[in-house]
């Protein structure tokens, strides 16, 4: 059996459990700070996590962190920020003008003091700072592409000195990208084939019908 | 569990782009389904004793859930705060998501309530894609058929045919809300979406982004549901009663406020219940792929009040979920490595199915290697392998390239997928059945929607993969139109629980006990007790919550 503390209570858990599972099974309340449960995909079990004899404290998903001997572990709230950074895709209309719709929505991102607190709170290990650089130069398509995997925990938010809020920038940027330039010829074709009424269902084709 | 044969020994058998026999079997298809299949056997099903459903079959574990009696009484919410809005939708996910979009874009008021927080789901968990027809080999005929064939034939084929009439437009709805899609060659003007085949499917149809589609498809719903000025979203309010009027209509529903500890009534002119599925149940002591809230909470609440459900006995269980380490029991392979080609093996180093079949037919192929002893036993927990070695020897990059997910869950296995075979066991992934509805989700219950995992119809028995997210989306969005527009909803006199009066005499008169409770709201692991947790008399005698709330 292993000894650790989470939210200040002395927990014993089995090696080769992530820290949710070791918290439930001590018998402790768990209806906060979890969603998927151990995919690593909802951002919502955001932990502080010291180890044992180490001094720095780091920032982790608990549903895919294991369980170590001695290791401290604090949740962080989820928080709503006061401000909030607001948008409708439907208003960017020139997209020639992108460069200024992002520093006008995001009006902190041009002074991103280049500290890395976002890169090193990212418990996906994205680029977060080159992200945020990239949105401001304008190189849309990159700036996107580092946000890939972001599973929106907000732990770089809460790490920004200038409130950038770097992964709602992310966000921002893919979105763009998507609703501006994604038009797929594919796709665009069989929509006006079903527009024009060439595509109907026939209820009664034979392969509409059990096998007899 | 039956034994298996020990990791080591099998391991011996196992090799790297080895050329595996396959066992010889001469069970038909429905022979093996009869057999080896949950659905199936004795224990499978038991009649309902109570509501609409009464007599028709229901899975034993989810019929305790469905005849349990309330979570709250009349005193409990006496003196509640109350607040009034147009339409309330129930659930965070993609279905909820959709319908509150689209019900604040005719110009409702919305309300999302949301157990935990907003985007915490299923959706955000999908990784294979999205079905739509957009193929030039494809037609929305082709998927219509193959969606009831899966289904095997027991879906409603109005709904089938709504759902993929509208594929290509769910595509651009979520384009232009900002969603992104694998593309052949990566030009955004004009070149094609990137298309795959699903098993079971007879045309490749399957619309993804990366092996992480759902959740690149929640953040863009959930920042556009934020962002949405029409939008209020409740977050850590678990619906826990519906409430109906004097003439047995939905008129909103009784929230708990997991912040405040104390209870919200909503006055709706109409709800949408979109609270997804039942993994968290763990039915049939299954591990589950399902997120943490999925309890089946939509199916009771909505059972209650009268509405009608169908296909209470048929769930999906996904044939690759990882069977070692323990704590990621449950947790999903993917279907993408199946049909990309990797091959299952059995403790022998036999092939035993065709892997490409439809989900139910390899799970229970799986099933009953285990149970007859050619399983795999490691650390007390029991599968068989899943080759992705030898997929990724024969197709070099395939892992880094279209497998990303694999490749992390290969990691956090503490595996090297180059080297390493998983250890897997099917894991309970899908409610093929839920609430009754016509083709805009409203149920029997005049003033209540239902959309995506809550309701039944459209998979039958069976569902394909990259079928649901079409559902829940598609049928978001109509429920959500349906719920805003003002047709004949006449505002509530009164709204409270009286149908709750009703369904305790129900269940009295039919000798079931008083005291069993639901919905559920968490797993029994989250050691969570409502009446305890709200200070209310009965659980006076229940653990105090502190921990994690
Ligand atoms: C691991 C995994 C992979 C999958 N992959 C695919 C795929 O590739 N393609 C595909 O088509 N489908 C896939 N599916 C299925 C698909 O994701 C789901 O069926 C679908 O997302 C369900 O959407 P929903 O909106 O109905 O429910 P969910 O997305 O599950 O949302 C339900 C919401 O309701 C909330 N809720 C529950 N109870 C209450 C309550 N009492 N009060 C308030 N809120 C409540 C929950 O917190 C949640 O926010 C997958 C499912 C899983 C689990
Ligand atoms: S970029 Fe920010 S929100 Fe995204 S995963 Fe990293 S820390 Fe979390
Ligand atoms: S934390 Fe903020 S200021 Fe620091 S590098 Fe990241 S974006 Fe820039
Ligand atoms: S519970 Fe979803 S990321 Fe940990």
């Amino acid at each position: 059996m292993l000894h650790l503390t989470i939210e200040g209570r002395e927990v014993e858990a089995r090696g080769g459990c992530s820290i949710l599972q070791a918290y439930v099974q001590a018998g402790e309340t768990l209806v906060e700070g979890v969603g998927c449960m151990g995919q690593g995909v909802c951002g919502s079990c955001r932990v502080m996590v010291r180890l044992s004899g180490e001094k720095e404290v780091r920032t982790a998903l608990a549903c895919e962190t294991l369980v170590q001997e001695g290791m401290q572990v604090a949740f962080l709230d989820y928080f709503t920020e006061a401000t909030r950074h607001t948008y409708d895709l439907e208003d960017i209309g020139d997209s020639w003008q992108v460069l200024r719709t992002i520093t006008d929505v995001f009006p902190e991102a041009p002074h991103c003091r280049h500290c890395s607190g976002c890169d090193r709170a990212c418990p996906k290990d994205l680029e977060v700072q080159r992200g945020v650089n990239l949105a401001v130069e304008g190189k849309l398509a990159e700036a996107s592409h580092v946000f890939d995997e972001c599973v929106m925990c907000n732990l770089c938010t809460l790490a920004c000195p200038e409130s950038i809020r770097p992964n709602h920038l992310g966000l921002f940027v893919r979105r763009i990208v998507a609703s501006q330039a994604l038009r797929p010829a594919n796709l665009m074709l069989r929509l006006r084939q079903v527009e024009n009424g060439e595509m109907t269902i026939d209820f009664d084709a034979p392969g509409a019908r059990p096998p007899a | 569990m039956p034994a298996g044969i020990p990791y080591e020994e099998a391991r011996t058998r196992y090799q790297v782009g080895g050329q595996p026999r396959m066992r010889a079997d001469d069970a038909s298809v429905a022979e093996l389904l009869r057999a080896w299949h949950p659905d199936h056997g004795a224990g499978a099903r038991v009649a309902l004793a109570v509501g609409v459903n009464r007599g028709e079959p229901c899975q034993p574990d989810l019929a305790r859930h469905l005849q349990a009696n309330a979570l709250i009484d009349d005193v409990d919410i006496a003196g509640a705060q109350l607040t009034t809005t147009d339409v309330l939708v129930i659930g965070g996910g993609g279905g909820g998501c959709a319908a509150a979009l689209t019900a604040a874009g005719e110009g409702a008021r919305v309300i999302l309530a949301t157990k935990l927080r907003l985007g915490d789901s299923n959706t955000v968990m999908a990784e294979g894609g999205i079905q739509a027809a957009i193929g030039d080999d494809d037609s929305p005929q082709r998927h219509f058929e193959d969606t009831l064939r899966a289904g095997h034939f027991r879906g409603e084929p109005e709904l089938v045919a709504r759902m993929v009439m509208e594929g290509p437009d769910v595509i651009r709805w979520l384009i232009r809300l900002g969603m992104m899609f694998d593309q052949e060659e990566g030009q955004l003007m004009g070149g094609n979406l990137l298309r795959k085949k699903p098993g079971g499917a007879t045309a490749a149809r399957i619309l993804s982004y990366r092996d992480y589609t759902g959740l690149e498809m929640m953040r863009v719903l959930r920042e556009a549901v934020d962002l949405a000025p029409g939008i209020e979203v409740w977050n850590r309010c678990a619906a826990v009663e519906l409430l109906s009027d004097e003439r047995g209509r939905c008129a909103g529903a009784v929230l708990y406020n997991m912040e405040w500890r104390s209870f919200v009534l909503v006055r709706a002119r109409a709800v949408v219940l979109a609270t997804g599925g039942a993994g968290r149940l763990h039915l049939n002591a299954f591990p589950t792929s399902n997120h943490y809230g999925a309890t089946a909470d939509g199916l009771v609440l909505a059972y209650r009040l009268g509405a009608r459900m169908r296909d209470l006995d048929s769930f999906q269980y996904h044939p690759t979920g990882i069977a070692h380490p323990p704590h990621l029991a449950g947790a999903l392979i993917s279907e993408a490595a199946r049909s990309a080609g990797a091959k299952l093996l059995n403790g022998e180093g036999e092939r035993f199915i065709d892997e490409l079949q439809p989900r139910d037919v390899v799970a229970s192929a799986i099933l009953r290697e285990c149970a007859q002893g050619r399983g795999i036993a490691r650390d007390g927990q029991l599968g068989v392998l899943l080759d992705i070695p030898t997929l990724e020897r024969e197709n070099p990059g395939i892992l880094a390239k279209r497998l990303v997910t694999v490749r992390h869950l290969a990691h956090k296995c503490g595996i090297d997928a180059t080297q390493e075979p998983f250890l897997v066991y099917p894991t309970l992934h899908y409610q093929n059945g839920g609430a009754e509805v016509d083709v805009h989700g409203a149920t029997a219950v005049p003033g209540l929607f239902c959309a995506g995992e809550v309701t039944g119809g459209i998979h039958g028995r069976n569902r394909l993969m990259g079928n649901a997210l079409l559902d829940i989306l598609s049928m978001g969005r109509r429920a959500g139109a349906k719920a805003a527009s003002r047709d004949g909803a006449v505002p509530a006199i009164r709204a409270g629980i009286g149908h709750v009066h009703a369904w305790q005499r129900e269940l009295t008169a039919a000798g079931l006990p008083l005291d069993a409770r639901a919905p559920l709201l968490f797993p029994d692991y989250a050691h969570f007790d409502l009446q305890a947790d709200a200070g209310l008399g009965s659980g006076a005698h229940a653990r105090v919550v502190g921990g994690l709330r």
